[in-house]
């Protein structure tokens, strides 16, 4: 007994000095795992640890480690690196200064080759990470928003990817000729639609400008005639039937699970989707992705391309924010990246590292990315979360037909009114 | 034993209650009316005290006046059905035999069952056109009458209170079978032979004896419908456009997504006031046990 306890006691103190699980002193790498997981991770952590004798990467994660992280920053202790996922809300912590900003090691030189670490990114990538002229938010993998379609069932119909708004309708007629349903959508998560319809079609009614103004609360521009023309063909769109039926009841894995299983044609959904349906696609399933059809007069770049990130941090106070940046500097490398696209079927926002074999269903995303002119993004919604959510019950109602074109731009209006006068909200400006 | 060293006696048995009751129940709520005076993302240890900024915030909110309208609406229409149908079933299974000690069992089920398979059922059974209801609905001709259940603004609410009442149901039921069992048989043979039976003895002699049972039922249906929160949080999210958000599936938008843990708490102090409230007045409304006042008498 008396043994036990001294063992316990031991326990106890190996804990209070380094932390649960923890070696002492190691770079601690705290990483959501999602549908990349971290194996990538682990492996770079003992690659890099190796290149450096003495130091030690501990690499955890799991698909919750936002509710991990959030106390660690309260109390303090946060982990020296992270990428902290899709639901950790990066900018409160930009605005209690809890992160480090990255400039002094992007104006540095780059992992491989020559120039700066900075020339290496996409600029939009890095420019989605910016507050006060500071880098914060570092880009790794990202995504490309549009639409995605049926290949075997395009093939076997003859049917082509639409490119403007009329062959879309003339589409939708032939694919309900067939019995199938044209098009499903995530109803249960309207933002969904706010990127794959709304604004694709407000930048084609009124160029980029019609959608960088609505982020930027400027006054107006939610109530604007390239909003409300996009509000007015998501309505066209419902009244003909185009959209499947009850979607608006479905959430992301069942509209999706709806689209795989062939009944319906076409879906909103960024490059994640394949990584996300996984088991679940029917073995030999073909999908691709393909820019949202344009107004036949469009007035938008028509290569502009949505996308979006999932950044990784390093706070304010990590203990060890040198090797932790030098760690991420070494998963940035050209091959590094390049690994990770191939193993992982997704984007990187290092540039070339999209010159590999690239998977089937990748292919026309990457060519869209490649060819962009426009990168856009939706930001609002994590600068803006109350008055965002206000425009997805907005959506929600135009989808289900209980609010009209008109009535959807006069409510998310007020609502961009309500955050423009609140002072408490620090305020962002998008521009291109 | 004398005096004080019964005191000790007593004291030394109820102190490490009273004291892990004191800090992890007194603690936290005092804590939780202390954060709702500041403005705090929970992120870091960064908090500006903002008075009752948050509170006068929190009256002006039309989204907060909804999250009351639907939690009532659980109160009212869901524990107005779970106590109706549990009193029914209780009475009706108040006989012996496997068949309905099988039934009871079977009724409980859904409370024995986690709330996260509750959420995962019902969503199969809410499924657009290949769930059981619409199923079901096809099975009967019936298909105009098909849904998108919980993606429509006009049922999202009721279809999340059906599942309310279906989860809650057992419990009551099991409640108030133990109280009807509590009453004495001789007494309801001799209301019978009094010439009193069917509705008219249940009215007059079952219910009033069944006084302080249906209290204690009144209030927990009362404080479970003001809390519900994982139902809808799993099923909704308090979707479509908030058509089912409830006091605390806001609290957790406002704290856990939007990071305003100060206006957080300001909601659950309000929520806090609201149970109170509405229990407080529960209880005066069955302050007076028609039993005790007949005695009285």
């Amino acid at each position: 007994m008396k043994a036990l306890g001294r063992c316990l006691a031991l326990v106890a103190a190996a804990c209070l000095a380094g932390g649960c699980g923890s070696k002492k002193d190691a770079l601690e790498v705290a990483a959501f795992k999602g549908g990349y997981g971290i194996d990538f991770y682990e492996k770079a952590a003992s690659e890099f640890a190796s290149k450096n004798p003495g130091l030690n990467v501990e690499v955890w994660g799991n698909p919750r480690v936002w509710d991990q992280l959030a106390p660690r920053f309260v109390s303090g202790n946060p982990p020296d690196l992270s990428l902290p996922g899709w639901d950790m809300r990066v900018w409160a912590l930009i605005y209690d200064n809890q992160l480090e900003p990255w400039d002094a090691a992007l104006d540095g030189p780059a992992p491989d080759g020559t120039g700066t670490w900075r020339s290496k990114f996409l600029p939009a990538t890095l420019k989605l990470g910016e507050y006060d002229g500071k880098v914060y938010l570092m880009p790794f993998y990202y995504s490309v928003q549009g639409w995605w379609y049926n290949v075997d069932l395009f093939a076997q119909h003859g049917w082509k990817p639409p490119k403007t708004w009329t062959e879309l309708l003339a589409l939708c007629d032939k694919i309900k000729a067939a019995g199938i349903a044209p098009i499903t959508y995530q109803g249960m998560y309207p933002a969904y639609a706010i990127a794959g319809f709304l604004f694709p079609w407000a930048i084609s009614a009124g160029g980029m400008q019609a959608v960088d103004d609505a982020q930027n609360l400027v006054p107006g521009a939610w109530e604007s005639p390239a909003m409300l023309k996009a509000a007015q063909m998501i309505d066209e769109v419902r009244r003909r039937g185009d959209f499947q039926d009850k979607a608006i009841g479905m959430s992301h894995t069942v509209s999706q699970t709806e689209f795989i299983e062939g009944h319906a044609a076409m879906i909103p959904c960024g490059t994640w989707l394949h990584s996300e349906m996984g088991k679940q696609l029917p073995p030999g399933f073909r999908m691709q992705f393909f820019l949202p059809p344009v107004l036949d007069d469009n007035k938008g770049d028509p290569t502009n391309v949505c996308f979006s990130v999932e950044p990784w941090i390093v706070p304010a106070k990590a203990k060890h924010k040198k090797e932790a940046i030098a760690f991420f500097r070494y998963m940035t490398s050209l091959a590094k990246a390049k690994e990770f696209v191939q193993t992982k079927g997704t984007l990187m926002a290092i540039k070339g590292s999209d010159q590999v074999d690239l998977p089937d269903y990748l292919l026309e995303a990457a060519k869209a990315s490649r060819q962009a002119k426009v990168s856009w993004s939706v930001m609002y919604g994590q600068w803006y979360p109350e008055f965002s959510k206000e425009t997805e019950g907005a959506m929600s109602a135009l989808l289900s037909g209980s609010a009209t074109p008109q009535e959807f731009c006069d409510r998310c209006e007020a609502a961009a009114q309500k955050a423009r006068d609140d002072t408490n909200l620090r305020k962002h400006q998008v521009t291109h | 034993m004398r005096g004080r060293a019964r005191t000790t006696f007593i004291v030394s048995f109820l102190a490490p209650s009273v004291a892990l009751f004191g800090l992890f129940v007194c603690v936290p709520v005092v804590q939780a009316f202390h954060f709702s005076l500041y403005r705090w993302s929970g992120l870091s240890s960064v908090k500006t005290f903002v008075g009752l900024e948050n509170f006068r915030a929190l009256f002006k909110d039309s989204v907060f006046r909804q999250t009351v309208v639907h939690n009532l609406t659980f109160l009212v229409v869901g524990g107005g059905l779970i106590l109706l149908l549990a009193l029914l079933i209780a009475h009706c299974l108040q006989g012996k035999g496997k068949a309905v000690s099988f039934l009871r069992g079977t009724f409980l089920l859904p409370q024995i069952i986690s709330l996260v398979v509750v959420a995962v059922l019902w969503m199969f059974v809410y499924y657009p056109d290949a769930g059981l209801l619409d199923g079901l609905l096809k099975l009967l001709h019936l298909q105009r009458l098909s849904r998108a259940w919980l993606g429509e603004s006009s049922t999202a609410l009721w279809a999340m209170v059906a599942v309310f009442v279906w989860q809650g149901l057992g419990f009551y039921v099991m409640l108030l079978s133990a109280g009807l069992r509590g009453i004495p048989e001789e007494v309801l043979e001799a209301a019978t032979l009094d010439g009193a039976s069917g509705l008219r003895r249940f009215r007059k002699v079952t219910l009033p004896m069944l006084w302080s049972i249906m209290r204690v039922a009144v209030v927990y249906v009362a404080i479970n419908s003001l809390n519900v929160f994982a139902l809808v949080y799993l099923m909704t999210q308090g979707g479509p456009d908030r058509k089912t958000e409830v006091m605390l599936t806001y609290l957790y938008e406002q704290g856990f997504k939007n990071n305003e843990f100060g206006f957080a708490t300001a909601i659950a102090v309000a929520n806090f006031a609201i149970v109170m409230g509405v229990s407080l007045l529960i209880l005066a409304a069955f302050r007076k046990d028609p039993q005790e006042a007949r005695a009285a008498r």
